[in-house]
C-alpha cells in the first residue's frame, strides 16, 4: 500500500536484490524477481507432481487441477496446431503455467509479479520466436521464407508486401510481449491506487464516508484481475500455437 | 382454439400434454444448473472477446512501433535522417492494419478446420 500520503503506485515493481552475485562483472544478484520465478517453477512443479501422483479414478482436488491444465493446454494446441503440433506441447505447457501461476501469484498482496517486468514477457516472447524461426529453417529450409512471400502477388506488387509481412512478423514478439507485461502493469497500478484512494479518503475527515467506494471497486477490480491473469496466460499459449503453425506449415 | 387453452375448461388431450410440457420444462429449470452454466457461458464470451480486444490492439501498436524502430535504425545506418523514419512508420501502419485484418478474416489452416469441428 501506499506509503502516508504519497501514492507511490510503481514502488511494487521495484527489482531488489536479496542477494548480491558478481559473475566476472555481470549483476547476476539473486533478486526477488528472481525469487519468485523460483516459487513460481516450484508451484507448478508441486501441482504437477503431487497432483498426479495419485492417480486415482475420482480425482481429488489437486489432481483434477493438474488434468484441468493439461487437457485445457492440449485441446488448445491440438485445436491450432493440428496433432502434429503436440510436438511442442511441452514447450506451449510450460509457457502456459509459467505465466498462469506467475499472473495468479502476483495477485496475492505483498508478493511480486514476474511477468509485470518486460524483460520477463520478451525473453518469453523471444524464445517462442526463436523456436518458430529454428525450427522453420531446419524443417523447411528455405521454403520457411515462403512465409514472407504470400502467393498470388502482381510482381509489382512484391516489395512491399514482403516488407509488411516482414514487419508483421517481427511485430510478433513485441506484441506478444508487450500485452502481457503492459496488461499486469496496469492491472496493478489500477488496484494500488485505489488502494491508496481508501487510505487518502480515510485521512480526510468528512470524506472519509465514501472511503468503502473504492474498497468495493478493489473486490471488483481484483475478481477482473484474475479473469485477466488467466486471459493473458491463455492468449500466450494460443499465440504461440499460432506462430508454431506457420513453423509447421509455412506457406499457407 | 385459442392460443393458450384454459386447462380447466378444456380437459382435451392436447391441453393436458401442454400442460404437462409446461412442467417438464419448469422441472428441468429447477434441476438443472442452467443459469451456472449459462453465467459460464457469459463470462467465456466476455473472456473471448477481450482476448480478441487485446490482441487486436497489440498487433496494431506493435505493427506501427516496430516500422519505426526500424525506419529510425535503419536511418542511422544509412544516414538519411528522417526519410526512412517516415517511410517505415507508413509501412508499419499498415502491417499493423494487416495484422488486425488477419485477425478479423476466417482463420486458414487447420485452425479453421477444428474450428468448425469443435463449434458447428
Amino acid at each position: 500500500m501506499a506509503t502516508g500520503n504519497a501514492i507511490d503506485p510503481i514502488h511494487q515493481f521495484i527489482v531488489a536484490p536479496l542477494a548480491q552475485i558478481r559473475i566476472g562483472g555481470i549483476d547476476a544478484s539473486f533478486t526477488n524477481a528472481s525469487l519468485f520465478m523460483v516459487i513460481v517453477l516450484l508451484a507448478a512443479t508441486f501441482l504437477m507432481i503431487i497432483g498426479t501422483a495419485q492417480k486415482s479414478i475420482v480425482p481429488g482436488r489437486l489432481q483434477s487441477a493438474a488434468e484441468m491444465a493439461y487437457e485445457f493446454v492440449a485441446s488448445t494446441v491440438r485445436g491450432t496446431t493440428g496433432t502434429e503440433g503436440m510436438k511442442f506441447f511441452p514447450l506451449v505447457f510450460s509457457l502456459f503455467m509459467f505465466v498462469l501461476l506467475s499472473n495468479l501469484i502476483g495477485l496475492i498482496p505483498y508478493t511480486f509479479t514476474v511477468t509485470s517486468q518486460i524483460v520477463v514477457t520478451f525473453a518469453l516472447a523471444a524464445l517462442v520466436i526463436l523456436t518458430v524461426i529454428i525450427y522453420g529453417l531446419i524443417n523447411h529450409g528455405t521454403h520457411f521464407l515462403h512465409l514472407f512471400v504470400p502467393s498470388g502477388v502482381a510482381p509489382a506488387l512484391l516489395p512491399f508486401i514482403v516488407l509488411i509481412e516482414v514487419i508483421s512478423f517481427v511485430s510478433r514478439p513485441i506484441s506478444l510481449s508487450v500485452r502481457l507485461f503492459a496488461n499486469m502493469l496496469a492491472g496493478h497500478i489500477t488496484l494500488k491506487v485505489f488502494g491508496a484512494f481508501v487510505a487518502l479518503l480515510l485521512s480526510a475527515g468528512g470524506w472519509a464516508a465514501i472511503s468503502p467506494l473504492p474498497l468495493v471497486g478493489i473486490v471488483a477490480l481484483t475478481a477482473f484481475e484474475l479473469l485477466v491473469a488467466f486471459l493473458q496466460a491463455y492468449v500466450f499459449a494460443i499465440l504461440t500455437c499460432v506462430y508454431l503453425n506457420d513453423a509447421l506449415h509455412p506457406g499457407h | 382454439m385459442s392460443d393458450k387453452p384454459n386447462p380447466q375448461d378444456d380437459p382435451s388431450e392436447e391441453a393436458m400434454k401442454a400442460r404437462l410440457a409446461a412442467l417438464t420444462v419448469a422441472l428441468e429449470k429447477q434441476k438443472d444448473p442452467k443459469p451456472d452454466q449459462e453465467a459460464l457461458e457469459a463470462t467465456q464470451r466476455t473472456g473471448r472477446a477481450m482476448s480478441l480486444g487485446f490482441r487486436v490492439l497489440s498487433e496494431f501498436v506493435a505493427g506501427i512501433i516496430v516500422g519505426a524502430v526500424m525506419g529510425w535504425q535503419f536511418d542511422e545506418w544509412l544516414g538519411t535522417k528522417p526519410v526512412l523514419l517516415i517511410v517505415m512508420t507508413a509501412f508499419g501502419t499498415i502491417a499493423g492494419f494487416w495484422n488486425v485484418y488477419r485477425l478479423a478474416a476466417a482463420p486458414t489452416g487447420p485452425q479453421a478446420r477444428d474450428d468448425k469441428r469443435s463449434n458447428p
